[in-house]
């Protein structure tokens, strides 16, 4: 899946170029307007990012001129300006989504996801690690076959940790995935979902899934 | 405003029945005064008339022959003579007293009204009488002891054959003066009619002068936030004091303006240009915190460095926020919400943060679906926000409850906490941008958190139309009770730039 990512900030487009190509997403990364609609016409893409606020030619007249054009791929606008309204006029000149930066890398990933309607590059509708299963559609989790009840947090705490099966995740990106990056409760109150899991996923088991790298957070694997 | 215009005509009306008074009482004192010199001047005519009439006649009947009888015994009035001219028949008519005198001064005639003199009266008339020589002499005596003093003329008859002395005719001024009285009584009903009109009259002018500066109150009213500060009051033509007022106003208002779009723009100028160097530092964090390689020891660091990137973003969110929500301008998009819904998101986190803190959570939600037009991530925005501050300033042991309830379309929230509660003196003050209670509110290890959540639960709350209210006993407990239309407002909140 090829996406083209319009940026003028140079720390940002790599940020995000990276990050795509790290889930094995092929990306491009023009820092102005002309040049994005020279290769949006070009060549074919199947997904444009496109941050608002660019030097010359302004997203919004790149977003018009785009669909006056006939580009009818999916566009994602980054606005860094959270009224609504630039929002609606971003969505009215043609935009499919937006993300407001700040953002969580995450958040991008999952409307990428949702925009292309199609499975992330590498990973498929189901995740799962030794016997333990998440169905992402039915939102389910089975262990050896069983399902296992887990409420909304728990199940997304979850879900992070699986999508991201041997690698150690920080009590603040798991907070920041379960609930939102604007939310700090103060509290380590992913420990307390962390040790409902445990009982929930590993207490029946011989083999724990669930592990804490103590100082650093938390990673599931077999 | 009203009380102005009262107290304009209470001084009118005063000022004016002063004025009325003192003019009255100088006007009748005056007219008084001339009408008693007129009195007085109208009786010693009539005194020289009647004296010179008698005499003339007395004189006249002298030429034909005596008139005066030598008459022993007049009784107590100590005469021997008597008149005996026909001028006594016409003498007995007289309205005043009068007396003839002869030559040694014996009283030989008194009219009829002088007969009831007491003898002090007639002893004082004689007094006069003989005084020497005798000439044309005026004067005031008492005849009648107790009322007004006489005035009385002497003059010599001047007889040829000086039988007579002289004669003495006295009356008393007239105590009814009417021109002063009738001036009393038409100044009396006349009065209060002057005062009834010019009160009516000085209400209708104060009223009439004061009603641009009730205008200008009016104006001034409607100028409540950042969204009407641009409007100005309509200045009264003319150079008087009222437009000099309104403008001096105007220019008051455009300064006010001018600095509150000068805080505003650089709130927003600030957040949104600090908004891009945060995101860059996130990226590089959130980079270092995924990479399988980076070590486990700074893995650590580098969470709590994200953490604080995220409550800087927060805070700078919710600046940007609250700048946009004073132009006007940070609308919402509403969609019609079963509330139970959020509220069941945000009961788990309260369950989690209780369990964490040894905080019981309970919850009263109805069996009914409560849709309400809203716009769902604010209003969880809120719900977290309020939650989470219950259950941080609860105690191990405490419990928070929240509450859902729809009456009469409008559906009302409340967190209600048994933690440490707001003192009286701070409770006015939660909602303020920045404000911070006591230091007990933000015990030191505790998140200081942005010192915005309540404010933007209190934007929130209103942009939706709604309430936002808080209760608190120290010691006791606190609850926020949240009100939310079920019903899309007229106004509509959705703003766009077109």
């Amino acid at each position: 899946m090829k996406l083209l990512v319009v940026e003028d900030d140079k720390t940002v487009g790599q940020y995000v170029k990276r990050g795509l190509e790290e889930q094995q997403y092929i990306a491009d990364w023009v820092e102005n307007g002309s040049e994005a609609l020279k290769l949006a016409s070009s060549a074919h893409y199947d997904l444009m990012i496109l941050d608002l606020r660019l030097p010359g030619m302004t997203g919004l007249e790149v977003l018009r001129t785009a669909r006056d054009r006939g580009l009818t791929l999916p566009i994602l606008v980054l606005t860094a300006q959270d009224g609504v309204e630039f929002k609606v006029d971003a969505l009215r000149a043609g935009a499919d989504d937006y993300v407001t930066k700040p953002f969580a890398f995450e958040e991008l990933l999952a409307r990428i996801e949702a925009l292309s309607r199609r499975p992330r590059a590498l990973s498929s509708r189901a995740l799962q690690l030794a016997d333990l299963e998440l169905d992402l559609d039915a939102r389910e989790v089975r262990r050896n076959g069983t399902v296992i009840e887990l409420t909304p947090k728990e199940y997304l705490v979850l879900e992070y940790l699986m999508r991201h099966p041997g690698r150690v995740m920080s009590r603040t990106l798991i907070t920041e995935y379960a609930w939102d990056y604007h939310f700090d409760p103060g509290t380590n109150i992913v420990d307390v979902v962390i040790n409902r899991l445990r009982k929930k996923v590993d207490a029946d088991f011989a083999q724990k899934l669930v592990h804490t790298v103590r100082g650093v957070g938390y990673v599931v694997k077999g | 405003m009203q009380s102005i215009r009262r107290r304009l005509t209470i001084s009118y009306t005063i000022a004016l029945t002063a004025t009325i008074v003192v003019f009255g009482v100088a006007l009748y004192w005056e007219r008084r005064q001339s009408s008693e010199r007129e009195a007085e001047q109208q009786l010693e005519v009539r005194l020289a008339e009647e004296s010179h009439f008698a005499i003339r006649w007395l004189q006249a009947q002298a030429r034909r022959g005596p008139v005066v009888v030598g008459l022993p015994n007049l009784g107590q009035r100590d005469s021997t003579y008597e008149l005996v001219s026909d001028a006594r028949g016409l003498f007995e008519g007289m309205r005043d007293y009068l007396f003839v005198a002869d030559d040694f001064g014996r009283l030989v005639y008194v009219s009829p009204p002088a007969r009831d003199l007491t003898p002090q009266a007639l002893v004082e008339v004689r007094r006069i009488i003989l005084r020497q020589p005798v000439v044309d002499q005026r004067g005031q005596l008492e005849l009648l002891p107790g009322e007004a003093r006489f005035r009385f003329l002497l003059q010599p008859v001047g007889s040829v054959s000086g039988e007579l002395g002289s004669i003495l005719v006295a009356a008393q001024p007239s105590t009814e003066l009417n021109g002063p009285a009738q001036l009393l009584v038409s100044m009396i009903l006349v009065a209060p009619l002057i005062l009834l009109a010019s009160t009516l009259l000085g209400y209708w002018l104060a009223g009439r002068s004061l009603r641009p500066v009730d205008t200008m109150v009016e104006e001034l009213e409607a100028i409540q936030d950042g969204r009407s500060l641009h409007r100005r009051l309509a200045v009264p033509t003319g150079e008087d004091e009222l437009s000099r007022l309104a403008q001096k106003l105007n220019a008051m208002l455009s300064r006010v303006e001018q600095s509150f779009n000068a805080l505003r723009r650089f709130t927003a100028d600030a957040s949104h240009e600090l908004k891009t160097p945060l995101m860059v530092l996130r990226a590089g964090v959130e980079r270092s915190l995924t990479d399988p390689q980076t070590p486990n020891d700074l893995v650590g660091s580098l969470d709590e460095t994200l953490r604080q990137i995220n409550q800087m973003s927060e805070l700078v969110t919710n600046l940007l926020t609250l700048a946009r929500a004073d132009e006007g301008r940070a609308g919402l998009v509403l969609a019609e919400a079963d509330l139970r819904n959020l509220v069941h998101e945000a009961l788990e986190t309260a369950e989690l943060l209780g369990t964490e803190q040894g905080v019981d959570i309970l919850s009263d939600l109805p069996t009914e679906p409560v849709v309400v037009p809203i716009d769902a991530p604010r209003i969880r925005q809120l719900l977290l926000n309020l939650v989470t501050n219950a259950v941080k300033y609860t105690g191990s042991g405490g419990q928070v409850s929240i509450g859902l309830r729809s009456e009469a379309a409008l559906a009302t929230l409340t967190v209600a906490d048994t933690g440490i509660g707001i003192a009286p003196g701070d409770l006015e003050h939660v909602f303020e941008r920045f404000w911070r209670a006591d230091p007990a509110r933000s015990r030191t290890g505790d998140r200081p958190g942005t010192g915005l959540g309540l404010a933007i639960c209190k934007w929130v709350a209103e942009a939706h139309g709604g309430t936002i209210e808080v209760q608190s006993r120290p010691g006791r407990g606190t609850i926020f009770t949240v009100t939310l239309p079920q019903v899309v407002p007229e106004t509509p909140l959705v703003t766009s730039t077109e």
